[in-house]
């Protein structure tokens, strides 16, 4: 009986006015978005590999000594993920570049190409579409599902029959959600032609793991919509009431309630800023400095030639090692708060699912403020690599007094890094690597559970409402 | 007769479900959120404040001339409460020096700039979400809703016009959406001004009242969108649906894509390559500062510290004085020449990002929505107009301020540019000791204020647009209507 019901209201679906319009307009914009995406993706790698050639010189043309790698200041971008056409995440408006050497690293900037003036604009990719656009379609789709029939008496003589209330709603349900998953299929796929059909663009094998998921996430995403248009078309008698109140129900679940993440995060938490920042950095320095007798006698004072009586390598190695560390801790700190506020912004506005499926589909993707950690922390690791290779190599020079500290004058007076060069093949590069799909699993199955809570959620409302409607 | 309608009409939708529904919601909105908002412009207000209290209190400490770096503030617009814009992106400040010019990379820079994913909220986006679904709601069955309740039929039997009826849907819905419109203001406004530190000047008054009038066109505008769409169709049912899915675009597509395409359409260059080039400058100009310069046989010398981080020679002695004397004057004629032409550059690059922004705007122009977001952010004073005049205006004063100093110390040739002493002062100067400031009292000042002409010219095209797009969709209707099959 349900599929019957199901091939009815499917039917009647296709062959309404707004199938057409939300196929139409599907349609258009996965295809406009693809095109728009590969455009962008093009230059963006092309900078991407000129900027990661550009480290590379730098990097080789230091190599002629090994203290010279160590003060090396290196400089990589971000690199674009090609999933970005499923979920963006304003990676054109996060920092996206990134300063370090082997002792410190600075906090990224902005990219070449970012303009500061424009909106923060989403690229139109598929979690934009699903998120706004077939949210809305699927409640166009559901609004007079029950109250609709109603008003036509088609609910009574259904059922006077011999269905039960559950099976007629999971038919509309089912019937909805086919609807609605029919024209995002057919636009995903498009979308999916035009970019496998680029020479500009690989997707690894892995990525279609997360293509699916992706995909499985805009489902279940639109099926809290759908639930919620049938919830709402069970409550009142009156499609037009039920359009009505659906519609402020979608602008506040899908615009209002994510425009608040900004003014939340501001009020939630005090942003740090550039001049707290560099106060912090100045009090953290002058601390050690001040205090630069703890290190060893004549740890503060330095002359590049050795000889000199008033030197004392090791207090002297102790002394920086503890300001770079110093400066190291507030960056982090700095780092961690500005990371906190912005998550703060966006777990308060996370009662809309339209916020928890655009930060779940980022995490899928690999984009987003996520993406930004993860380079962040592979520069940290990569920092500890190259560390301990140029200990290694290090150790092996007779002549050098093996202090590798942050001063480059001591380190080619003094030799306290090897002057000996070295092997570029051996030296170790940064290679931004794909975060593995496990990584931020934890918020993920957070907001997964979520969504599946407000499906539950609705489910449940509309059976309720259902099963105590008033047919007549 | 269409009196008579209106005023129908007008009582019909007064006591409908969707209207008590918006404007509750409009006001709930207006309550909650400009609260928050005005306490932020306090807050900025503030914060700008002690920074210019700061820096008057450190240029009242300046000993030589050359370590004059004041830094110029844009105080925060009170009408970003309405129409945020650019408030929060571009930079508040400039800090002006001799020999380098201001670093502009906006206001993310500064502050944290993961706090890019989050949308603006402002009170314009009342108007554009809610009170434009609200005004497609009331439209939607004027018509063709008449219709299928049989009372068209009827009330076109009578002795009325077709453009009479018309006429007072229009005038009947303008009434009902006048009502959340001024109640939005009204509410806004009196928030505002329980703040203490929120002063409205005249200028302010007339843009606010200019704002309300553009918010009434918009509103009508999006009103003959549903009057048109239900003019169209015979059931409302159907013009509901076009009505939205066009709204939905308005709203959200058309926003995203002008954006999208406007990077694609008209790309900067990075600003890697220009940083490069301002560099490679930069160390031309080092070059030649000490191509000309004499050898130094040494000389000891005594410095102090001064204003805004910096420092001066106190006691200059053998060739570090004529060092001194030759090495000052070449740098800051060569640098303040290499950070003229630097500015033009960096100028140039700053023209680009605006013109990016206003070729989006203008793709934007394809939705109403957009046109009157474009207007209320001009009417604000928080568009890039804006911007670019706070960058003339931070233009216009470090030429004064070169030219000051250039005109106190004969060229940069005086010794008051890096010692307030002369020579002879430094022979019997004592070991320690306070020296004196400078009296900087004709030193001409920055006071930066929005020009309300200029931002209200701006504005005008897009209000007449606005204007224009109600006159063709009325009049598109009432086409629509004059064919309409009323059984």
């Amino acid at each position: 009986m349900i599929w019957r019901i199901v091939c009815k209201d499917m039917l009647e679906n296709i062959l309404s006015l707004r199938f057409l319009l939300s196929m139409l307009l599907g349609i258009a914009l996965f295809v406009a978005g693809s095109i728009l995406f590969l455009d962008g993706y093009k230059t963006q790698m092309e900078d991407y590999w000129k900027q990661t050639n550009e480290n590379l010189s730098t990097l080789r043309g230091r190599s002629d000594k090994l203290y010279r790698l160590a003060f090396c200041w290196q400089e990589v971008l971000r690199k674009p993920r090609p999933l970005a056409f499923c979920a963006e995440g304003f990676d054109k408006s996060l920092p996206s570049r990134f300063r370090f050497t082997m002792f410190t690293k600075e906090l990224a900037g902005a990219g070449g190409r970012s303009n500061y003036i424009l909106p923060h604009f989403s690229d139109i990719d598929w979690a934009l579409i699903v998120s706004m656009i077939f949210s809305f379609v699927a409640l166009v789709f559901t609004y007079d599902s029950i109250c609709g029939e109603k008003e036509s008496g088609t609910l009574r003589l259904m059922l006077a029959g011999a269905v039960p209330r559950h099976t007629l709603l999971l038919g509309k349900y089912l019937a909805a959600m086919l609807t609605v998953g029919l024209s995002l299929l057919v636009g995903m796929l498009m979308s999916l032609i035009l970019v496998l059909s680029s020479r500009d663009i690989a997707i690894p094998a892995t990525d279609w793991l997360r293509l699916l998921i992706l995909v499985l996430l805009a489902i279940l995403y639109l099926s809290i919509f759908v639930l919620l248009g049938i919830f709402v078309s069970a409550r009142v008698a009156r499609s037009a009431n039920s359009m009505v109140i659906l519609l402020l129900f979608w602008v506040g679940l899908v615009i209002l309630i994510p425009s608040l993440g900004r003014v939340i995060s501001d009020m939630s938490l005090k942003g740090p800023t550039q001049m707290e920042l560099q106060r912090s950095l100045q009090e953290a320095g002058k601390q050690v400095w001040d205090n630069a007798d703890q290190y060893g006698e004549r740890a503060g004072s330095m002359s590049s030639n050795l000889s000199w009586p008033g030197n004392n390598p090791p207090a002297r190695a102790r002394l920086k090692t503890a300001a770079i560390e110093a400066r190291n801790r507030v960056l982090e700190d700095h780092h961690r708060r500005m990371l906190a506020q912005v998550f703060a912004g966006r777990n308060f506005t996370s009662f809309s699912p339209a916020v928890l499926y655009e930060r779940v589909s980022e995490i899928a993707a690999g984009t987003g403020v996520n993406h930004c950690v993860s380079v962040y922390r592979q520069i940290g690791e990569y920092q500890a690599d190259l560390n301990r290779y140029i200990h290694d190599v290090d150790a092996l020079d007779p002549n050098s007094l093996h202090l590798i500290f942050d001063e480059e004058g001591c380190a080619r007076g003094w030799k306290a890094i090897s002057h000996n060069p070295v092997d570029f093949e051996t030296v170790p590069k940064f290679q931004e690597r794909e975060p593995a799909l496990g990584e931020f699993t934890k918020p993920a199955v957070w907001d997964v559970g979520l969504l599946g809570l407000f499906n539950a959620a609705f489910f449940a409302a509309a059976w309720i409402s259902f099963t105590r409607y008033d047919v007549r | 007769m269409i009196w008579r309608i209106a005023q129908r009409e007008f009582l019909l939708n007064l006591m409908t479900f969707k209207f008590a529904l918006g404007v509750v919601v409009c006001i709930v909105l207006t309550a909650v959120f400009v609260p928050i908002l005005a306490r932020d412009y306090q807050q900025r207000l503030r914060t700008y404040h002690e920074n210019v209290a700061r820096d008057e209190a450190e240029l009242r400490r300046v000993r030589v001339y050359r370590n004059i770096r004041p830094t110029l503030f844009r105080p925060p617009c009170v009408l970003s409460v309405f129409s945020e814009g650019l408030e929060k992106r571009i930079d508040v400040s400039a800090t002006i020096e001799l020999e380098q010019v201001p670093q502009m990379r906006g206001a993310a820079a500064q502050g944290n700039p993961y706090q890019a994913i989050f949308p603006v909220f402002d009170a314009s986006l009342i108007f554009r979400i809610v009170v434009s679904v609200l005004a497609l709601l009331v439209a939607y069955d004027a018509v063709s809703g008449e219709r299928e309740r049989g009372t068209l039929k009827l009330a076109l039997s009578g002795n009325v016009r077709r453009y009479e009826i018309l006429l007072g849907k229009l005038l009947a819905g303008m009434m009902v959406l006048i009502v959340p419109v001024t109640v939005v203001f009204v509410i806004a406004l009196v928030i505002l001004l329980c703040f203490p530190l929120v002063q409205l000047t005249g200028s302010d008054w007339g843009r606010i009242a200019l704002m309300y009038l553009t918010s009434v066109i918009f509103t009508a505008a999006m009103y003959n969108l549903g009057l048109l769409f239900s003019c169209l169709a015979k059931r409302s049912a159907i013009s509901l649906v076009l009505g939205l899915f066009l709204w939905v675009l308005f709203v959200v597509v058309v926003p995203n894509a002008s954006v999208c395409l406007a990077s694609r359409i008209r790309p900067i260059e990075p600003r890697t390559e220009l940083d490069e080039q301002i560099l490679a400058m930069r160390k031309e100009c080092d070059r030649r500062v000490w191509d000309s310069m004499p050898e130094s046989s040494g000389g000891s010398q005594s410095d102090a510290g001064d204003a805004f981080g910096s420092y001066y020679h106190r006691k200059l002695e053998g060739d570090a004085r004529k060092y001194y004397s030759v090495y000052y004057p070449v740098h800051y004629r060569l640098s303040t020449e290499c950070a003229a032409k630097c500015w033009e550059m960096e100028r140039q690059y700053l023209a680009g990002l605006a013109a990016q922004k206003s070729l989006a705007g203008r793709l934007a122009r394809l939705s109403p929505i957009s046109v009157y977001e474009n207007t209320m952010l001009r009417l604000a004073g928080t568009d890039e107009g804006a911007w670019k005049a706070f960058l003339d205006a931070v233009q216009e004063q470090r030429g004064e301020l070169v030219g000051y100093v250039r005109a106190k110390t004969n060229d940069f040739s005086a010794t008051t540019l890096f010692t307030p002493y002369t020579f002879e002062q430094m022979e019997h100067l004592e070991r320690e000791g306070e020296d004196p400031p400078l009296k900087l009292d004709d030193l001409p000042r920055f006071i930066y204020r929005a020009k309300a002409v200029r931002d209200l010219r701006r504005a005008i095209p897009d209000l007449g647009l606005l204007v224009f797009i109600n006159l063709l969709l009325f009049a598109l209707s009432f086409v629509a209507f004059l064919r309409y099959d009323v059984r």
